[in-house]
């Protein structure tokens, strides 16, 4: 006590070496582990979280997914082995499904990279308020989700209400129900779709990678010569490559996850659309209409798998986050 | 080359990005300003059309009138009468609607305050302290967020039917307020804002490591709670799927998200044996105006978080 109170009148660098000197090596293990059980303090009600939303409904779909699905015989549920992954793979909608989102992604990913790399270029490229305005108006859309978004195309789609129903007119077409399902439209609505909500946010996000570039390599590529599509293409774009490659995987495991549009389409089409278009569609059909619960495990497991590696790619590969760049 | 050096000699000492504005119109600029501003209007115009749509009346769109982008036949009447619809949707005297809206405000709210409480020390740990597993769960973090959330719901049905809570809220809420993305800007909001040499300091000071984080870190991370509340809210408000799957079975309890394609589903545009039982009629005015009512919330909290918002997108390049 006496010593403590003695050493506080000192200065307090006094104090410290006071404390900290003779006691240095065990004091840094024993903070050592303060320090750890300081942080998982912290981090116990989001550890919680991850663990209810994440870790657990995994493990048991993995649980449900090894089960048999109960029928009107045979109520109980019983070991099941692979059977359900099965039923799911050979279900001669599993594939249609993936083609079907393969027919959307082809279409909508490179709209979607070029329009995302073209337009943060453009808007890179303009400086001053025309620029920041350009950029906000680009975003606008993305401010409609889901289904305000949904809602809005049906306002497009719909020839007898739509602003560009002379273009509808001209292909013929004079009910909702005849745009979306003659011929291929249903690919290009939805990659027009996704397009228009996803676009604006990602402008912002590749325009934010352009921001970073030092301003004297911009300066020396236009000392050297170069004009805007050079300094574009030859510096810019190279600079950016992370994010457009985050930006691509990112798109692409979200094409994998399609349901409102398709599931809403097929709504307002009176259900002259497929009704299992997606796979995400074909596991809700699993659950909600078969009450196959063994099945719609499997099949979410099987999206998980394909998302999960698209993600880990990101993670790795993309160089974004890796811990040394912050 | 060569068409380019005179540019480049007329002004060398100013950068490229700066010159251009005083530049005189050369192709390339005209050209430039040009596509951007069709763009622009191809994004704009649909959205001016489809909010006027909200303003008008169901047989003048239904004929056709209205002049360009309907904005000849928007009144305050129609938004009246429409509002009557929509809000007498729903058995006996209706309102529903209200009642959806109400749900998804208590859910985005309740997500958002426990994506808030757990995310911000999280990412503070993370970001500052050393401990064991911290890379670990790190990654986890990243590769979730990444993930689209969709994937888990179909999992997380089960997982809250096993427990018999299917058509309730709070599942939901619980559910919502796991938010990696939040923790990994407040991971980066820590690891830029608050030196290593910061937390040092407090130790010395003697205080132990939950008091560091309450008495320093969290006075510093107003901006990282902000962008966490925020895009939190929206996540959750435009989330479809997982009230679909967790929500569908209790008709009071949905979300608006889910509820609006119920009103699709109820209009006589799509669905006339369903519609013809009804004694409200919701045609595309009235739907496009429900769908601009559940789009308010999102634009005052958009307003409200304006200030953080172009910092907080372009921090690490990251997304939602």
């Amino acid at each position: 006590m006496t010593v403590a109170s003695s050493a506080r009148t000192d200065s307090a660098t006094a104090a410290d070496a006071a404390v900290a000197g003779p006691s240095r090596r065990p004091s840094r293990r024993t903070s050592r582990r303060v320090e750890a059980v300081g942080a998982w303090t912290l981090c116990a009600p989001y550890v919680v979280l991850l663990l209810i939303a994440g870790i657990v409904p995994i493990g048991y779909a993995f649980a449900t997914a090894l089960q048999t699905p109960p029928t009107p015989l045979n109520p109980a549920v019983g070991f099941g082995g692979l059977k359900s992954f099965e039923t799911v793979v050979t279900d001669f909608r599993f594939l249609r499904t993936f083609g079907n989102i393969a027919s959307v992604l082809v279409i909508w990913l490179p709209i979607m990279m070029i329009g995302i790399v073209g337009l943060a270029l453009l808007v890179h490229a303009s400086p001053g308020r025309f620029g920041n305005v350009m950029r906000f108006v680009y975003y606008l859309p993305g401010a409609l989700a889901g289904v305000a978004n949904f809602v809005l195309w049906v306002y497009l789609l719909n020839p007898s209400s739509s602003p560009i129903r002379a273009f509808w007119s001209a292909l013929g077409l004079t009910d909702i129900k005849s745009v979306v399902v003659s011929g291929n439209n249903l690919s290009f609505i939805l990659a027009a779709m996704l397009f228009f909500q996803g676009v604006g946010t990602w402008i912002v996000i590749v325009n934010g990678g352009l921001n970073g570039i030092d301003e004297a390599v911009l300066e020396a590529a236009e000392i050297d010569g170069a004009g805007p599509w050079r300094v574009a293409w030859d510096v810019k774009l190279p600079i950016i490559r992370p994010w457009i490659g985050y930006a691509a995987l990112m798109n692409l495991a979200y094409g994998f996850q399609l349901f409102l549009e398709p599931q809403l389409l097929d709504q307002v089409a009176s259900n002259a659309l497929p009704d299992q278009y997606s796979p995400s569609q074909l596991g809700y059909a699993f659950a909600f209409s078969n009450y196959n619960f063994p099945a719609a495990a499997a099949m979410s497991l099987i999206l998980l798998a394909i998302t999960l590696g698209i993600g880990l790619i990101i993670v790795f590969k993309s160089g974004l986050f890796s811990e040394e760049t912050h | 080359m060569a068409v380019a050096l005179p540019e480049t000699t007329a002004a060398p000492e100013t950068p490229l990005r700066t010159s251009a504005g005083r530049r005189p119109m050369s192709i390339n600029r005209l050209a430039r300003i040009v596509t951007m501003l069709l763009v622009a209007a191809a994004f704009v115009f649909p959205i001016i059309g489809f909010v006027a749509m909200s303003f008008r009346n169901a047989d003048e769109v239904a004929a056709g009138q209205g002049g360009f982008l309907g904005l000849g036949g928007v009144s305050w009447e129609n938004v009246r009468y429409s509002w009557s619809q929509v809000d007498g949707f729903g058995p006996g005297n209706g309102g529903l609607f209200v009642q959806w809206m109400t749900n998804s405000l208590v859910i985005s709210i309740g997500g958002a305050l426990i994506a808030v409480v757990a995310a911000i020390p999280a990412g503070y740990a993370m970001a500052r302290l050393r401990f064991r597993g911290r890379r670990v769960l790190l990654f986890v973090t990243l590769l979730a967020m990444v993930m689209p959330n969709t994937v888990l719901v179909i999992p997380l049905f089960l997982e809250v039917a096993a427990i018999g809570a299917v058509g309730q809220l709070w599942p939901v809420i619980v559910i919502m307020g796991f938010f990696p993305f939040g923790c990994y800007l407040a991971y980066i909001h820590f690891m830029t804002t608050m030196p290593p040499e910061l937390v040092e300091a407090a130790r010395i000071d003697g205080l132990n490591e939950i008091s560091i984080f309450t008495k320093v870190a969290i006075p510093i991370s107003k901006q990282a709670v902000a962008l966490v509340a925020f895009f939190s809210f929206v996540a959750n408000w435009t989330n479809f799927f997982l009230p679909l799957a967790l929500l569908s079975s209790n008709q009071n309890n949905k979300t608006v998200s889910i509820g609006l394609q119920e009103l699709i589903g109820a209009s006589p545009l799509f669905n006339p044996t369903v519609a013809a039982g009804l004694n409200v009629k919701l045609y595309m005015p009235q739907l496009a105006l429900a769908t601009f009512l559940s789009m308010l919330p999102l634009l005052i909290v958009f307003l409200g978080a304006q200030r953080f918002l172009m910092r907080g997108q372009t921090v690490g390049a990251v997304k939602g």
